[in-house]
């Protein structure tokens, strides 16, 4: 009984210091954003990294790093963080904006590979709402369709009894489908390796060993998936499919 | 050709006179010093008619051309003696290709039968130490005068050359150079063929002479040789980019005419002039030459970075800008022309556009550019117009921003920046255009012109900071909001089916027991009518007939009356004689109390209808 009081003790500690923080670090947002409306980017980007290296994340800050970088002229790192801010909150639609530009802005251009339409609708759906988004609706249908069940079980009414039925059993299904949709979201974050190339100009290698067999060059600012990891080496693989080996300091994951 | 008939047709004549006797020399001379690459001539001379003339073998020295024979002979007539003499001579063209000491073995001829041998020449060839400038490679240079005089001529490989000359060998990026091809010569020339001229890689040129131009000729002297010298193409060149920059060499085709000494003097004025005439006497081959000229080194200096204005295009020179606009008060759909004029010396051509904003809405064109442009000698100057053309397609006010253009004045040795006033147009609505009409028509409406792209501004609020890695989806939260109400819904419905399962057992005990009940209080009924308590009976009565309805039919005693009492009935499918007989009783049982007779026959009567009633629906339940 003892050691629940003070666990309870120390969480509501946490919390509060967990609050007071958050404060500071609002500060220093509202710092970088005053820094950025000035046009001194750097001390924009100094300021918001300082709120990531506490520990924090949001979307916005992401976006607002990457907005930074756009304007220092360094592509990669903009991509870097808009594809951040976008793992967060895939259907963000400034996100996405400004994440076009800064891919017109580097050298390569690679056709990606055309999706199954299916599977384009299916990601298309999931990126719609975040995966957190995604859990709430699920969790609301869910009791939403418990009470229905409840006015089945309850109500003397026949119309009524008929309604709770069906209501029921459709808004059970919808939670159980955007359960599904958060699931795949949550997976897809968690499961999927991406990267960024930092570096300037970089020769893919056929195998991971400096010596091996020059396959393509690719450039400051391209997304690559990360495929395996062998001794300081990735595989990757870029939008159009091709598979390749990279030395693992001329990429930073997303 | 025609030389050599008439030197036949002569010693023809003159062979029955060739009596005398006389001593017959034949003897070769030459140079006894050549350098490489000299050509020279080897010339035979014989005093007498010959024939059947073997050249030497020579070894070691090219032989261009030869034996070339010409002929000269003299009649003489002293005192009524005829004397005659006549002398035969054999070219050769040489040219020594090594050093060394080559001998050049004796030649033979016969004369009258008889064979004579030359003396033979000892020839030392040496290195070629004066090499000129102008690299005259000529290898035919045929102007040696043969004949019995002509002893130790050469040829000169100086005789015609072209020298390239740049009037500035390190100018600035952009600053006009002259670059003059001359031609010298100390021999008639004829037909100047340019065969090659330099691409001027780097440059930007312009030929300041006509092609048709006549040549102007001066004569100058060069190391105390008059040379008629020309200039064969003048060029202004404008250096694009800065470095070492080498301008080919020119070459060209010409043809020299060369004198050859080929007259037949028979000492006759008559047969002078007749073989002299022009006809017979084309004393001049042509030998054709190709010449090449120097290659140029021009060494570019880069125009200095310092000031260098932002709309810097690469002019260079001196300029003035006027700029003019035909109009400032117009209707829309109407043209309105911007004239702006360059004018100065320099490279004006390569200014080929102007830094120039026009408002949005108009609707502009390609400007054209009219260059008036006078190369000379000295360089280029003129001025280049350009007019732009606009139509303003909406009323309004309109600036048009002052037009810029930079260029290095190469005097000040500074960037100079000009700039032309701002222009302020007011347009007002056409009147041809009803412009409610049309903005209603849909046909005036313009796509949104994008004129340029950037990132969308940062978030400023709303920024939901959370721990990183945090995530609600999976959480415990998450799970304890899916589990509890899964939980309490549960709980619900195992309360919900206990709770009806005891509710329906008590309807069917209430059932089971209504005829129980309703006996009881009819036994209850018939105590109170044998102690004659009325009220009480009637009250016993009526509890136990709608009592029996309310358990048996499951009807809560509040809501029951003779109408609710009549549709249960219904519904349960009762007789309605039973039904109406039930109601009757119920009536009856509410009226006896007050009804005249003898209270206990009453009482009596009452309480068998109600024993018959509730039997019968007994039975008709059951």
């Amino acid at each position: 009984m003892k050691t629940m009081k003070s666990y309870i003790f120390s969480l509501l500690l946490f919390l509060a210091t967990l609050t007071m923080y958050a404060t500071v670090q609002r500060d220093n947002i509202v710092k970088g954003n005053k820094a950025y409306s000035a046009g001194s980017y750097s001390m924009a980007v100094e300021q918001y990294k300082k709120v990531v290296g506490a520990g924090y994340e949001s979307p916005e800050l992401y976006y607002n790093i990457g907005n930074s970088y756009f304007k220092l002229n360094d592509y990669a790192n903009a991509i870097l963080w808009y594809e951040r801010a976008k793992r967060i909150d895939p259907g963000n639609e400034d996100v996405d904006f400004n994440l076009n530009v800064a891919n017109t802005k580097i050298s390569d251009k690679i056709e990606p590979l055309p999706e199954l339409f299916y599977k384009r609708w299916f990601n298309a759906v999931i990126q719609l709402f975040s995966v957190d988004s995604w859990a709430t609706i699920s969790i609301i249908m869910f009791i939403t369709g418990l009470l229905c069940g409840v006015l089945y079980l309850a109500s003397r009414v026949l119309i009524l009894r008929k309604l709770g039925f069906w209501f029921g059993l459709g808004i059970l299904f919808i939670a159980g489908l955007t359960m599904v949709f958060a699931w795949s979201g949550y997976s897809f974050t968690r499961n999927t390796n991406e990267a960024i190339v930092f570096a300037p100009t970089i020769t893919v290698k056929s195998s991971p060993d400096e010596k091996s067999t020059d396959l393509f060059v690719i450039h400051e600012g391209t997304k690559v998936r990360l495929l395996d990891n062998i001794s300081g080496w990735y595989e990757i693989r870029i939008a159009n499919g091709s598979v390749g080996w990279l030395p693992a300091t001329s990429l930073e994951k997303i | 050709m025609l030389n050599r008939i008439f030197i036949s047709l002569v010693t023809l004549l003159i062979g029955t006179a060739n009596l005398f006797a006389q001593d017959v020399q034949f003897t070769a001379q030459s140079k006894a010093v050549a350098a490489v690459g000299e050509t020279f001539t080897l010339i035979y001379t014989l005093n007498a008619q010959g024939g059947n003339f073997r050249g030497p073998n020579i070894q070691g020295i090219d032989m261009l051309s030869g034996p070339n024979t010409s002929t000269s002979s003299s009649i003489r007539m002293v005192n009524g003696s005829t004397s005659m003499s006549i002398t035969y001579t054999y070219t050769y063209l040489l040219q020594a290709t090594r050093e060394g000491t080559f001998t050049i073995p004796a030649a033979t001829v016969s004369v009258n039968g008889k064979q004579y041998s030359s003396n033979s020449l000892s020839i030392k060839v040496i290195k070629n130490s004066g090499s000129s400038g102008a690299q005259n490679q000529g290898t035919a240079n045929q102007n040696h005068g043969t004949g019995s005089s002509g002893a130790g001529v050469t040829g000169n490989s100086n005789d015609v050359y072209v020298k390239a000359f740049a009037s500035n060998s390190s100018p600035l990026q952009g600053e006009g150079i002259v670059i003059t091809y001359k031609i010298f010569t100390k021999v008639p020339i004829a037909q100047i063929n340019i065969s090659k001229l330099s691409s001027f890689s780097g440059f930007w040129s312009q030929n300041l002479m006509k092609e048709n131009d006549k040549l102007q000729q001066t004569t100058q002297v060069i190391d105390g040789e008059q040379y008629v010298v020309a200039d064969i193409r003048k060029i202004a060149l404008f250096p694009l980019k800065s470095g070492r920059l080498v301008i080919d060499p020119l070459e060209l085709a010409c043809v020299a005419q060369v004198r050859r000494q080929t007259k037949t003097r028979t000492g006759d004025p008559f047969f002078d002039d007749f073989f002299n005439d022009s006809f017979f006497n084309s004393g001049v081959a042509n030998v054709e030459k190709t010449l090449k000229s120097n290659p140029v080194i021009i060494s570019v200096r880069p125009l200095p970075e310092e000031g260098k204005p932002a709309d810097f295009s690469g002019a260079v020179g001196n300029f003035t800008l006027h700029a003019e606009i035909d109009k400032t008060r117009l209707k829309t759909n109407e043209a309105v022309t911007l004239k702006c004029t360059i004018s100065g010396r320099g490279n004006i051509q390569l200014i080929d556009k102007l830094n120039l904003t026009f408002p949005p809405d108009f609707e502009t064109y390609d400007p054209k550019v009219i260059s008036d442009v006078q190369t000379t000698a000295s360089g280029i100057s003129g001025n280049q117009v350009f007019e732009y053309l606009m139509i303003p397609r909406k009323p309004g006010k309109f600036t048009i921003k002052p037009v810029t253009f930079s260029y290095f004045d190469l005097e000040k040795k500074r960037y100079i920046s000009l700039s032309s006033p701002e222009f302020s147009l007011e347009v007002e609505k056409g009147a041809g255009e009803p412009g409610a009409v049309m903005t209603y028509s849909g046909a005036n409406k313009e796509e949104i012109k994008y004129i340029g792209s950037d990132i969308r501004h940062i978030k400023v609020d709303g920024i939901n900071l959370k721990i990183a890695g945090s995530r609600f989806f999976a959480s415990i939260g998450f799970w304890l909001l899916l589990v509890i109400p899964l939980l309490f819904f549960l709980l619900f419905l195992v309360l919900w089916r206990k709770l009806a399962a005891r509710r329906s057992d008590t309807v069917l005990m209430k059932n089971l027991r209504a005829t129980k009940i309703a006996r009881k209080r009819l036994q209850k009924a018939e105590e109170f009518q044998k102690s004659g308590r009325q009220d009480d009976f009637y009250i016993a009565i009526s509890q136990s007939l709608w009592g029996y309805l309310s358990d048996k039919f499951s009807i809560p005693l509040a809501e029951l009356s003779v109408e609710s009492v009549h549709e249960a009935l219904i519904l349960k499918n009762v007789n309605e004689t039973i039904i109406s007989q039930f109601i009757e009783t119920l009536s009856n049982t509410e009226f006896a109390r007050f009804a005249p007779g003898e209270k206990t026959v009453n009482m009596e009567r009452i309480y068998n209808e109600a024993l018959e009633i509730i039997s019968k629906m007994e039975r008709e339940l059951r």
